[in-house]
């Protein structure tokens, strides 16, 4: 018996160092289970991220934004060191999303990013802030007209105050439109329905309306992809989605999938020309009328002026044409982004009546024109109008004058 | 089995379980200590355009501490860390001289004076698609 | 051979009853074991963690995911802080409630006392070293409230952080405060607290003429008895920090806003709650103080206990002791959980 209280104590000790051996393997083995951190040093920022032990497999932003340059955490912040999903993500900026527009200036702006001067042309988000896309101040300018809430058609509120202090529209500044503290029920209701589809806001639910918001809502044309090369179906989210009924003050979504693009346009014009089908949006509209041109505008109209004869000129008038001298030509820069016209020195290519390069699109010897699509690479000529048998009036120049002929059957 | 083997199995188990985790412990220290926080110092320095580099021209570049020769057979370059402890070397008329325990090389890196017993190395010059030189110090 | 402080802590033997673990609940024993834990894991830590308001919370980042085994490193520290609290409250009650504090033991349980704020003070200058989004509130508030102390309120402030917005000063008071500072006076006063319950006579008990049971256990028995606490909590402690890792989030990057976590950490809870009801000088300074106060003062403002009860539970000498500090405890864990609801 006198043994047997001192084994048993003998025993005890025993188990706990052999539970300690135990407790002390478990711990090396979750050690030995962590995953094997992946570091990038950025060369831009020096400092080490590990973003790529989890996130190896996404394909490249863009060509200009290498991950061994940029890295991630330049633009989508979070804990560059953190291993655990949830710390490390929880810093990012804009969720998913950096460019949203809220995030923007510190995801992409920067003296040498996008918030650069005007005179490098690099104000990219001062021009997105303040664009037609951003503050939707036409539509709420138009329907408050409508409903008695304002007396004029000016652009007094915009989704979100933006301020422009070298104004040259006029507008120097724009409110922030608040539904909820609007008086008519027609305004209220709009502000409830028919909000979202400005790049501020979510886009509606559903495939067919899927994209970021902010930069991402046009740039970002497939995972983890940044491109300028922005395809019509990029635009089709808001701008081929359904109709409004102002009667209701409701959206109707459409149920269908465009895929004909001749019989499922219905928006903006009835009409369309074979150009306006076969073309990509951006190959026609330039980027101050989509971006923005850094100025307040008070509606669509007012900052939308590329027409048919921006390309094809009139009867008396040749489209207007640069020849490029100037290495440092914008032209040059917008071909390097989205290479498809390989650019020389000494080409002519089209330029808008307010000087805009339309650089994928060159003159030829003969006077003819070639363009090659931005997103879809075609190969197009085309002639002016100059000197074919068409009887339109000199005075009567607007594209849907030229719709009334040119237009395809559906 | 009697009680005393048994005690002494008991005894035996328990110090080899004890050194066992005493082993991991000490194991798990020296894993703690070997890792390195700091990223690993560079390798690769931009030394900006060729053209800033005439020939001929002898240039002493501060970071990497190295020379720089441009001649007719092309770029060169040789670190001037003393090959002794690494400190860095002093150009002088007659070749480069240590500070810190007054080794001497000659003008093409050779010892002639230790306490330093190897030549000063030298270090790999790339140009790259753009004209600019890259120093590669590994 | 020389007597050394281990032969002076452990004697040939000692009675049986000072070593009964339903007794002494191990509580002052498993305290210096975490302590001993804290110290070499605290050091290990030193070794990466860089405390400037830079680089201190990616350190911290550093430290939980990249050096091997840091995690587990990082977690030992952090559970044998909070252990070391709770033990040590609980070694305060036991000492308390069986009525063992009093003389010749009187100074070693002001000594004891004096370490248990100490300790206090050691887990919320280390939980501020985190230095992260979640600590610049409580760090805010903590601090603001030495300012709320008259006369020398702005010293103690500028003693505690060294001035400015403790957001983007303290960092490196509370470093060396941590580091050094306080631990330097937790060895100093720890060493002399173990060194007294020899002293005066080992832990409290009867005198052997008024013992039930004189038998007496050998060095070696009392070793052995250490030993086994000492695997429990070690292997409680490894199965905690193998489970339940350390609080960590995103590194400080300026001013957070106020949405963030304004939570103090769980042993300020109870003062955090009385803070919501009014001026933060009486809720947030006096109260605590005066909680502190009459612990300290409970050797001398209550009636000195029955010798023949001395080193049991609840004894009936003690009652009116007894029951103030359990009303104190209810009120803090009340409180606590109280916060807890909010």
């Amino acid at each position: 018996m006198q043994t047997n209280r001192p084994l048993t104590f003998d025993f005890r000790l025993l188990l706990g160092s052999g539970l300690l051996f135990v407790v002390l393997s478990l711990a090396w083995f979750l050690d030995a289970r962590q995953p094997d951190a992946v570091e990038l040093i950025p060369t831009l920022t020096g400092k080490p991220e590990y973003c790529l032990t989890c996130h190896a497999d996404l394909p490249e932003i863009s060509a200009s934004h290498p991950v061994e340059t940029f890295g991630c955490v330049s633009c989508h912040g979070g804990e560059r060191l953190a291993l655990d999903a949830d710390l490390a993500h929880s810093t990012m900026r804009g969720g998913a999303n950096p460019s949203d527009l809220s995030v923007a200036e510190a995801s992409c702006g920067g003296s040498s990013c996008h918030s650069g001067s005007e005179a490098d042309d690099r104000h990219h988000i001062q021009r997105v802030m303040t664009s037609i896309q951003s503050t939707y101040a036409g539509a709420i300018a138009g329907i408050r007209y409508t409903f008695g809430a304002q007396t004029d058609l000016n652009a007094h509120l915009g989704i979100r105050a933006v301020t422009d202090e070298e104004t040259k529209t006029g507008i120097t500044s724009l409110s922030s439109f608040d539904p909820a503290s609007e008086e008519n029920p027609f305004v209220q209701k709009f502000g409830e329905n028919c909000l979202t589809c400005h790049i501020n806001a979510a886009p509606r639910e559903g495939e067919a309306y899927a994209r970021g918001t902010g930069c991402a809502a046009c740039h970002s044309t497939g995972e983890h992809t940044l491109s300028t090369a922005i395809p019509y179906t990029q635009c089709n989210a808001c701008h081929n989605r359904g109709n409004y009924d102002l009667r209701t003050m409701t959206f109707i979504e459409r149920s269908d999938h465009p895929t004909q693009r001749i019989d499922d346009y219905y928006q903006p014009i009835g009409l369309f020309t074979r150009c306006e089908y076969t073309l990509d949006c951006v190959d026609c509209h330039t980027r101050s009328e989509v971006m923005g041109d850094g100025d307040i505008h008070k509606d669509q109209a007012s900052i939308e002026y590329v027409q048919c004869r921006t390309c094809h000129g009139t009867l008396e008038e040749l489209p207007l044409t640069r020849t490029l001298t100037d290495p440092n030509d914008i032209a040059f820069k917008l071909d390097f982004l989205n290479p498809v016209m390989d650019l020389k020195l000494g080409d002519t290519i089209l330029v808008t009546e307010k000087g805009e390069p339309l650089w994928n699109i060159r003159v030829l010897p003969d006077g003819t024109y070639e363009m090659i699509g931005k997103a879809t690479r075609q190969y197009f000529t085309f002639r002016p109008v100059m000197g074919t048998a068409c009887e339109q009036k000199p005075d009567e120049q607007e594209s849907h004058y030229c719709h009334e002929c040119h237009a395809v059957e559906k | 089995m009697t009680n005393l083997s048994r005690r002494d199995f008991l005894k035996l188990a328990r110090a080899g379980f004890l050194w066992l985790s005493g082993a991991l412990t000490l194991g798990g220290l020296i894993r703690f200590l070997d890792f390195e926080p700091n990223p690993a110092p560079k390798t690769e320095f931009d030394l900006g355009p060729a053209a800033n580099y005439p020939l001929p021209s002898r240039t002493l570049l501060a970071d990497p501490p190295a020379v720089l020769w441009h001649t007719e057979s092309g770029f060169s370059a040789m670190s001037l860390a003393c090959t002794h402890l690494g400190c860095t070397l002093e150009d002088g008329a007659d070749g480069f001289t240590c500070p810190c325990h007054a080794s001497r090389f000659d003008a093409d890196g050779r010892v002639t004076h230790g306490p330093a017993a190897q030549p000063l190395s030298a270090l790999r010059i790339e140009m790259t698609d753009d004209n600019n030189l890259i120093l590669h110090t590994d | 051979m020389r007597p050394s402080f281990f032969h002076h802590l452990h004697p040939p033997t000692i009675p049986a009853a000072q070593a009964r673990w339903r007794y002494t609940l191990g509580a002052g024993g498993t305290a210096i074991f975490l302590m001993i834990i804290l110290g070499v894991t605290g050091i290990l830590e030193m070794f990466y963690y860089a405390p400037n308001p830079q680089d201190a919370a990616l350190s911290v980042q550093t430290i939980t995911y990249h050096v091997p085994l840091g995690w587990l490193v990082r977690n030992l520290h952090y559970w044998s802080a909070q252990l070391l609290l709770i033990v040590s409250a609980i070694h305060l009650l036991r000492v308390i409630f069986t009525a063992a504090y009093h003389r010749p033991r009187r100074f070693n349980y002001l000594l004891g006392l004096a370490l248990f704020v100490l300790s206090i003070l050691l887990d919320f200058t280390g939980y501020i070293l985190r230095w992260d989004m979640d600590i610049c509130w409580p760090l805010t508030t903590g601090t603001n409230l030495l300012k709320t102390i008259p006369w020398i309120g702005n010293f103690l402030f500028r003693v505690a952080i060294g001035g400015g917005e403790a957001c983007s000063t303290a960092l490196l008071r509370f470093y060396t405060w941590h580091i050094f500072g306080l631990t330097i006076l937790v060895v100093i006063l720890g060493f002399w607290h173990a060194f007294r319950v020899r002293r005066d006579g080992g832990i409290a008990v009867p005198p052997a003429r008024l013992r039930a049971d004189n038998t007496r256990i050998s060095r070696n028995e009392l070793v052995r008895r250490e030993v086994l606490a000492v695997l429990i909590v070690g292997i409680l402690l490894l199965l905690l920090s193998s489970f339940f890792p350390a609080p960590i989030a995103p590194a400080m990057t300026g001013k957070p806003s106020a949405v963030e976590n304004a939570r103090a950490p769980w042993f300020f809870l109870w003062v955090q709650q009385m803070l919501t009801w009014g001026d933060p000088f009486i809720f947030g300074v006096l109260i605590p103080l005066g909680v502190l106060a009459l612990l300290t003062l409970i050797p001398y403002i209550f009636p000195k206990p029955n010798e023949a009860e001395i080193g049991s539970w609840f004894p009936k000498s003690n009652r009116l002791a007894q029951i103030v500090v359990s009303v104190i405890v209810i009120l803090v864990i009340f409180l606590t959980l109280l916060s807890y609801a909010n």
